[in-house]
């Protein structure tokens, strides 16, 4: 039996009620007096010269009250696009309206004069040198053979003089040049452990594949929204559905100019995140910009068109890996070359590479990462952000490797899974995590040892590794005169994080869960807190609220000691009161006495105050396994079962752990078989849910979550991050799926019924 | 959204004058028409409801075994109804394929064949059933057949102020199957749409009818193949034959959804499929 009361234990979310009534504040039912409407004004092309922008007919029609260009940055900082256009999508322009439709309307009625230049979507099109260069002053950019190319052929079309010199030392230059030189390049990132070559060589079996794994968005429910009010003082609120105000407040501060303290954010509730939810420039800025410039409170909200053309998703990549083994199982070598679609920025998580040295022990690791610019807008974080495409690659080939040596897929893995004190390629040493009581738990659950299949049916595993983080935050803890606590801090509750926060608050206090309440304060009030993203708020917060807690227990015994006439080390804190240990008769105090005295006491009300930063948190493992049927002659593919488990640390609330380990087991399923933003010649091609395709209830059994509990050293009664690692094996799970069932590999994602009937062609079926 | 007047005839001869201007748009359940004009792509300056219209819903089975299906019945209504599960259940099938249950509960059948759409998932049922359409307009009625009524992709021989008001079918085939390949189990489009229908005496087909969705610029029959198929019986040879000569029937597309050639290889499955299904229900 636990030794807790309400930690441990499923309650019902502190936002439930608001949630299922409809109460709940999103950001666009924020309506203050006299608020105008923005909209962005956006790029009808993927990629060309902005010649002119013509804003005055759009500023005659009534109604408007705004439009703003780049010219009105007084900062300089670029929010929107001026001389050149990257993407479909790209802002140019911004207009405040009285109205929704008058705001679309004198969108429309801007006049923007282009010259379309030419478009590059596909990384390894972009990577080449005949790819128009998409940053021509990119520090990363390769050498220009094609200019110097150009140069030459103009040289040797000039017949009336003699280049014969220019045109041999420009041919020698472009000789120099060697073939690997990669173009568009916006970051890079190498890591190398070990002798891969030497690992190779001493392997008896080599693997060799690419994978690709397209672009994908968060699909949160809300599209971006954010209120903006500048008043006469210079003071800016801001109503932001984010998941982390105080980066919106300096980020605001930093784009603007405006000092931190003269902006104040309010946190609206979030209709998901998943990662996407903490850019600035995407309505944020614009809204405040706009309320600059009317003096009236704006909204900009965005369509679900624009959230695909110009949200920030995850990006897609192509990973070419590697592996070499031994017969007998062990893993020897692995090199992987990854090329990141970053779009028309750099970023795109390419350091999430080195994950496909997944948890086994790997000698020899080499791994090479880039960023590739395309014409698409830019990426950020989505759950464990890279983690699902390397593992997807890693894993996949982990399974090409065990059927190639004729070993179990589960006992391959568990066998070079690394322990505690391994050393880790290219890493620190191993803790203590459950990796393989985690596959072992989801093997147990799902019933692989004795897994049985009819025609067309398959059976697949994967694990998936995630580091975990901690941020800073604060929290306050009050208790009343009633005996109620009341907890006051400046996180997003994003996955039920408040409920948690409460529970351990409930917990130290020796309260019911009910006797709690949390607050969130703005970035006016509220203490700094880390953003709710990284899968950092239950290490983080659940740490910092039970330092609070622990505070106020020690201000609690304090006034009981007075109260009681005793030393502290006789006090206990028990079912909301404090005992005089075996006192006969019991002697005690309740905490709303004790709260209703300490108003009249020098030290005054019962405030625990905590306050925590960057401690070390604990990796965690994903391991799940999938049975499902293929329709050879459709290519349709239904899932039969999935089973996934989770090292966790500790539960603080089970019910809240499962939805994690669904959600994301599912989003990993839909990545997997169905979700794709697709691109054409000019950009996104499928900015709805039409044909971007979201999985339904109806799409896939209850997902089977397997809780693992093997705690976490410095967590909260041993608890770890749980949002993001349940989305990192399932790409490889469904995949692997679909390749026992059917016996030849998509290595495409999505695994959609054309490529699988594409892939049994290869294959010889139906021929 | 752009602004527009709305209009609520209690008759069709006010509804069809309306509807004779231009500029105007029928609603019926709004679930094809509201989409269209909230993303521009439809701005009529008036909307005509067929709502307050009496008597354009309903399944009726006449004495002769013939149904008739009014153009507001609700899809719903269509893929519950026992008479049309029983005597057409192409149709049946195809209308439980529609979007969601909120969304059939609001959709009619006359909008989801007026709206003309290559994909529409009630259109292969209708198709195989011979269903005759019965159009009104200021002028008086018509009837066209179903496989007359489509002349592009959103086109329709439909001129200004005539309104669809019913669906007939005849007398039933005894065995029908509808298919739609997708990739999410509901809440997706058709990537194509087959529906059989056969008639058999003692095992042998004497009539059969293939109805194909998304193939073309207008839904089709695959008349070749079920040439080949009447008075046959149903053999893996015949089957396989008649896939293949509904496939070369096929003019399919690419697109974002899926390439030409995969949509023609599922015309061909299909096509064996839904035959088999109707065969075993005949
Ligand atoms: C979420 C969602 C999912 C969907 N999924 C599917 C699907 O899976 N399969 C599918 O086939 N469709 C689907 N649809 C499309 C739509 O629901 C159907 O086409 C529906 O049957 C249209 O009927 P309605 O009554 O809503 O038509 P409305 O939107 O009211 O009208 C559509 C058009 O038909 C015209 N019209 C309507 N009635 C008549 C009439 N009696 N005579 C002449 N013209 C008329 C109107 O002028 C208008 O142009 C989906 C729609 C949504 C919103």
């Amino acid at each position: 039996m636990s030794e807790y009361t309400v930690v441990g234990q499923t309650v019902a979310r502190v936002d439930a009620v608001e949630k299922v009534t409809g109460a709940a504040q999103y950001g666009a039912d924020v309506h203050p007096a006299g608020m105008l409407y923005g909209k962005i004004v956006r790029s009808k092309h993927a990629h060309a010269n902005i010649l002119s922008i013509d804003t005055s007919e759009a500023e005659k029609l009534p109604g408007v009250r705004a439009i703003i260009t780049q010219d009105d940055v007084p900062s300089g900082r670029r929010v929107f696009a001026t001389d050149k256009v990257l993407y479909l999508g790209e802002p140019l322009a911004a207009v405040a309206a009285t109205d929704p439709d008058i705001a679309e309307e004198a969108a429309e009625l801007i006049k923007i004069e282009y010259e379309v230049l030419p478009v590059v979507q596909d990384v390894m099109e972009a990577i080449k040198v005949s790819a128009p260069r998409l940053q021509s002053d990119a520090a990363k950019d390769g050498p220009n053979r094609r200019e110097i190319s150009a140069q030459i052929r103009k040289l040797t079309r000039d017949k009336e003089n003699d280049h014969s010199d220019e045109i041999s030392k420009l041919e020698a230059a472009l000789e120099e040049y060697p073939d690997e030189v990669y173009y568009n390049i916006s970051a890079e990132s190498h890591s190398e452990a070990g002798d891969v070559e030497k690992g190779f060589a001493e392997s008896d079996v080599v693997v060799e594949d690419t994978y690709v794994i397209p672009r994908v968005h968060q699909t949160y429910m809300e599209p971006h929204v954010s209120v903006a009010s500048a008043d006469s003082s210079g003071k800016v609120t801001v109503w932001a559905s984010t998941q982390g105000p105080f980066a919106i407040r300096s980020g605001i501060a930093g784009t603007l100019g405006i000092p931190l303290t003269q902006i104040n954010v309010i946190g609206t509730t979030m209709g998901g995140g998943f990662g996407g939810r903490f850019g600035v420039i995407i309505t944020h800025v614009p809204a405040v910009l706009l309320s600059q410039k009317t003096g009236r409170p704006v909204r900009v909200q965005m369509t679900r068109e624009e959230e695909f053309i110009d949200g920030r998703p995850a990006p897609g990549c192509v990973i070419k890996i590697k592996t070499g083994a031994t017969n007998d199982g062990q893993i020897l070598a692995r090199e992987a070359l990854a090329f990141w679609d970053s779009g028309s920025v750099s970023g795109a998580s390419i350091g999430s590479t080195i994950r496909v040295r997944g948890v086994y022990k790997i000698p020899n690791l080499k791994v090479d990462a880039y960023g590739v610019h395309t014409n698409k807008s830019g990426t950020a974080a989505y759950r464990a952000p890279g983690a699902p495409q390397a593992i997807f690659a890693g894993e996949s080939q982990l399974d090409e490797i065990a059927e190639r040596i004729g070993m179990d897929p589960v006992k391959f893995r568990l066998m070079n899974m690394r322990e505690e004190g391994d050393p880790v390629p290219a890493g620190a040493n191993e803790p203590k995590v459950g990796y393989k009581e985690t596959l072992e738990a989801v093997a147990d659950a799902a019933g692989w040892w004795d897994r049985e299949a009819g025609e067309n049916q398959g059976w697949g595993v994967a694990v998936g590794d995630w580091t975990n983080g901690c941020g800073p935050g604060g929290v306050y803890v009050s208790v009343h005169e009633d005996g109620s606590a009341r907890i006051f801090h400046g996180s997003m509750d994003i996955t039920g994080t408040d409920t948690m926060i409460s529970q351990i608050t409930a917990e130290i206090l020796t309260i019911p869960y009910e006797s709690v309440t949390i607050r969130r304060g703005d970035t006016d009030s509220a203490p700094y807190s880390t953003g709710s993203g990284g899968s950092v708020v239950t290490f983080t917060m659940g740490n910092t609220a039970k330092l609070a807690a622990e505070d106020a227990h020690r201000r609690i015994l304090e006034l009981a000691s007075e109260r009681l006439n005793t030393n502290v080390d006789n006090l206990e804190l028990k079912d909301g009161a404090v005992h005089v240990v075996s006192a006969d008769p019991p002697k005690s105090i309740s905490l709303g006495e004790l709260a209703a005295y300490s108003l009249s006491t020098t030290g005054g009300p019962i405030v625990g105050k905590g306050s925590f930063a960057r401690q070390a948190s604990t990796p965690a493992l994903a391991a799940q396994i999938a049975k499902v049927e293929v329709d050879p002659d459709t290519g349709r593919t239904r899932v039969l079962k999935l089973v996934a488990s989770q090292d966790v640390g500790y539960a603080i609330n089970p019910m809240a752990v499962e939805g994690q380990i669904e959600g994301g087991t599912v989003q990993g399923y839909a990545w997997a078989m169905m979700e794709e933003m697709q691109y054409g010649e000019n950009g996104n091609i499928n900015p709805g849910f039409v044909d971007y395709r979201v999985p339904t209830s109806a799409d896939l059994p209850t997902v089977e979550s397997v809780i693992v509990e093997v705690p976490a050293p410095n967590g909260p009664y041993g608890a770890k991050g749980v949002g993001e690692p349940p989305i990192t094996p399932t790409l490889a799970t469904m995949a692997n799926a679909v390749k026992d069932a059917i016996g030849v590999r998509v290595t495409e994602l999505p695994i959609k019924p054309e490529k699988v009937v594409e892939a049994l062609k290869s294959n010889g079926h139906g021929t | 959204m752009k602004g527009f007047e709305f209009f609520e005839p209690t008759t069709l001869a006010e509804a069809s004058q309306l509807f004779a201007q231009e500029h105007t748009q029928l609603l019926a359940g709004g679930t094809d028409l509201v989409i269209g004009m909230k993303a521009l792509t439809e701005a009529p300056q008036s909307v005509i409801s067929l709502q307050k219209i009496p008597g354009l819903a309903g399944v009726t089975t006449e004495a002769d075994g013939s149904i008739s299906v009014g153009a507001m019945t609700k899809v719903r209504e269509v893929e519950l109804s026992a008479d049309v599960q029983k005597h057409h259940t192409a149709l049946a099938e195809g209308a439980a394929e529609i979007g969601s249950i909120q969304i059939r509960n609001l959709a009619t059948i006359g909008g989801n064949i007026a709206h003309a759409s290559p994909a529409a998932d009630t259109v292969a049922g209708l198709l195989v059933a011979d269903a005759q359409v019965d159009i009104a307009s200021a002028d008086g009625e018509r009837s066209v057949s179903i496989d007359e009524l489509f002349t592009g992709p959103g086109q329709t021989v439909l001129t200004p102020g005539e309104i669809i008001i019913r669906f007939r079918l005849p007398s039933p085939a005894s065995g029908s199957h509808y298919i739609k390949h997708k990739i999410r189990e509901v809440m997706d489009l058709a990537f194509i749409g087959v529906a059989a229908a056969v008639n058999l005496d003692n095992g042998t087909i004497t009539d059969a009818r293939i109805g194909l969705a998304a193939v073309a610029p207008t839904p089709i029959r695959a008349t070749e193949a079920e040439n080949l198929l009447r008075g046959n019986e149903l053999t893996s040879e015949l089957l396989q034959q008649a896939g293949e000569a509904a496939a070369a029937a096929s003019s399919p597309i690419s697109d974002l959804r899926c390439s030409a050639e995969h949509r023609r290889e599922m015309v061909d499955v299909l096509t064996r499929r839904t035959l088999q299904g109707a065969v075993a229900r005949a």
